[in-house]
């Protein structure tokens, strides 16, 4: 039989390596169905009952690895297990909208896709789990060295590949969409062109002329816990010229009002973005903790100028309830007890998470202050119309503000909330990680629950819950 | 946020920016900017009858931007 030359071998190697390195691309979001027979992943397009918005309950899940993970599982566990006082069923079966950063991310999108069976086996596939080391185990397969090679293949896309297999079983938005169920789940990621927050919704991916249904929930979630330099951004391909999308009006008219409201200007500027599709064809978003750590912009956004404000100026909700998960740390500090400045380590890491911390606390604080400007005006035209009907005899009435005496609680759980410090210290020295103890995982998971339950502002829902 | 007020003889939904924003006779709260105003039709008996554009800022819940709708035949 004829010998084969080493330097064959080597070339056939080379073949190989040629031929898988130029197969190996990530899966490539898919352009729009513009044919008008596809119902995008909308809030509006859920179904719901006719009284479903009455008590309207949003969820927002922070970014922290499992730490983030185990923590809002925690407080969708308390949830499920507290009657409402009318006995009309549980609080979860109430929560219209779950919007998640990074580790909170995977809580979210297994809820959403899997409703209760997450108290069946999400600990098990997920949270009590070493995802890092199966993530290193995949570095370490000569296949993925030779995948790796290639400029369309990258560490991301094979975290994307062990989330999907593992845990989220191929699903896509079309399954969210197929079920038709509350709660919307927006995943937020950042899109690293300007670093604004990047949400996979139907919305968004109208605006980058793409179709949302057939993506992957795992690589949504990929994005949005892509955590920067260990793991590499994802791509998607702007198709928003090509599919013909247009600019809708309410941001068209956002856009021309840049100095009567920045904000609005900004939010506009942000989502069409990628109708200059010459000039971005691809999108590159990460980590979603870079635009805000908590979730909770998003809710903003719906709650002045979207799905929300619709909703609360129609009078279809009487109590609106936010519950924000933030499962932030403060790690012990003694820097201030020695005249030598901190090294370069203790340094890049406070540079790294403190801008992103005072951010998160801001957004809580102005959403808070949304909510009671709400109420004050209420407050406002009740007093007034009291003063009227006391000092004017014609009986004028004020007209009533849309959604009359709406009650709004924003509830905000971190671990600062816990009045234990033994307790405090050894949450806020957890890592931020994809592998901690199974003890640690039970106690995030106990403590989420009791800090929702404790908390003054639930406390008050419940009491005035009729 | 900004104040809109409504008035329409009939209780009839409010078309704001392209988007159902609750109903005629009542304050709406909404964002401040630039926002286009109309009634839900048919049956179209309102004038004006084209979309009007307003501009909402510096109101209050006493006093909320007035925009008038007037009975016409359909």
């Amino acid at each position: 039989m004829r010998k084969w030359h080493p330097s064959s071998y080597c070339a056939l190697l080379a073949v190989i390596v040629v031929l898988v390195n130029g197969c190996a691309h990530y899966p490539l979001n898919q352009p729009l169905d513009t044919s008008g027979q596809a119902i995008p992943y909308e809030f509006d397009q859920l179904t719901a009952p006719a009284d479903a918005d009455e008590t309207f309950v949003v969820l927002a899940f922070s970014g922290g690895g499992t730490r983030a993970a185990a923590l809002s599982y925690g407080v969708l566990k308390a949830l499920r297990d507290n009657r409402l006082p009318d006995g009309s069923g549980s609080l979860l079966d109430d929560v219209d909208i779950i919007s998640t950063v990074s580790g909170g991310s995977f809580t979210g999108a297994y809820y959403a896709l899997f409703g209760e069976s997450i108290f069946d086996n999400f600990t098990e596939k997920f949270l009590k789990r070493n995802i890092e080391k199966e993530l290193f185990l995949k570095l370490f397969n000569p296949y993925n060295w030779v995948r790796l090679a290639s400029p369309c293949f990258n560490r991301i896309d094979l975290a994307a590949e062990l989330y999907d297999e593992t845990i989220f079983e191929s699903k896509t938005f079309g399954t969210l969409v197929r079920k038709a169920k509350r709660p919307f789940l927006i995943m937020n990621a950042t899109n690293l062109f300007n670093g604004a927050r990047f949400e996979f919704t139907g919305v968004q991916f109208y605006y980058i002329g793409s179709d949302i249904l057939t993506y992957p929930i795992a690589r949504a979630v990929a994005a949005s816990s892509a955590f920067p330099y260990l793991l590499s951004p994802i791509t998607l391909a702007n198709y928003y010229e090509t599919a013909g999308c247009t600019v809708k009006k309410k941001e068209a008219l956002a856009l021309e009002d840049y100095w009567r409201n920045k904000r609005r200007y900004s939010a506009a500027y942000n989502k069409t973005l990628y109708a200059d599709q010459d000039e971005h064809p691809y999108v590159h978003v990460m980590d979603g903790g870079l635009a805000d750590n908590i979730g909770l912009r998003a809710i903003y956004d719906l709650y002045v100028r979207g799905d929300i404000r619709e909703r609360i100026n129609s009078g279809r909700i009487t109590r609106f309830l936010v519950i924000v998960v933030n499962a932030k740390t403060e790690k012990s500090e003694w820097c201030d007890q020695k005249e030598s400045p901190p090294g370069l380590m203790k340094v890049g890491y406070k540079t790294s998470t403190v801008s992103m911390d005072n951010y998160s606390f801001e957004t809580v604080e102005m959403f808070k202050e949304a909510a009671g400007e709400r109420m004050k005006a209420q407050q406002y035209l009740t007093a007034c119309q009291k003063k009227l009907d006391e000092h004017s005899a014609d009986g004028f009435t004020l007209p009533r503000i849309a959604g009359g005496d709406m009650k709004l609680y924003v509830v905000d759980l971190s671990f600062n909330n816990l009045s234990d410090e033994t307790e405090k210290d050894f949450f806020n020295n957890l890592p931020t990680s994809f592998a901690l103890r199974e003890s640690e995982v039970e106690r995030l998971i106990e403590v989420g629950g009791r800090l929702l339950c404790e908390h003054p502002e639930f406390t008050r829902f419940i009491a005035e819950y009729e | 946020m900004e104040y809109l007020f409504v008035t329409f003889d009939d209780d009839r939904e409010v078309v704001v920016d392209d988007a159902v924003q609750g109903r005629t006779n009542e304050v709406l709260e909404l964002e401040r900017g630039t926002h286009t105003v109309t009634l839900t039709s048919p049956p179209s008996d309102f004038r004006p009858k084209d979309e009007v554009t307003i501009a909402l800022d510096g109101t209050t819940a006493i006093t909320p931007r007035e925009v008038c709708y007037e009975k016409v035949a359909s």
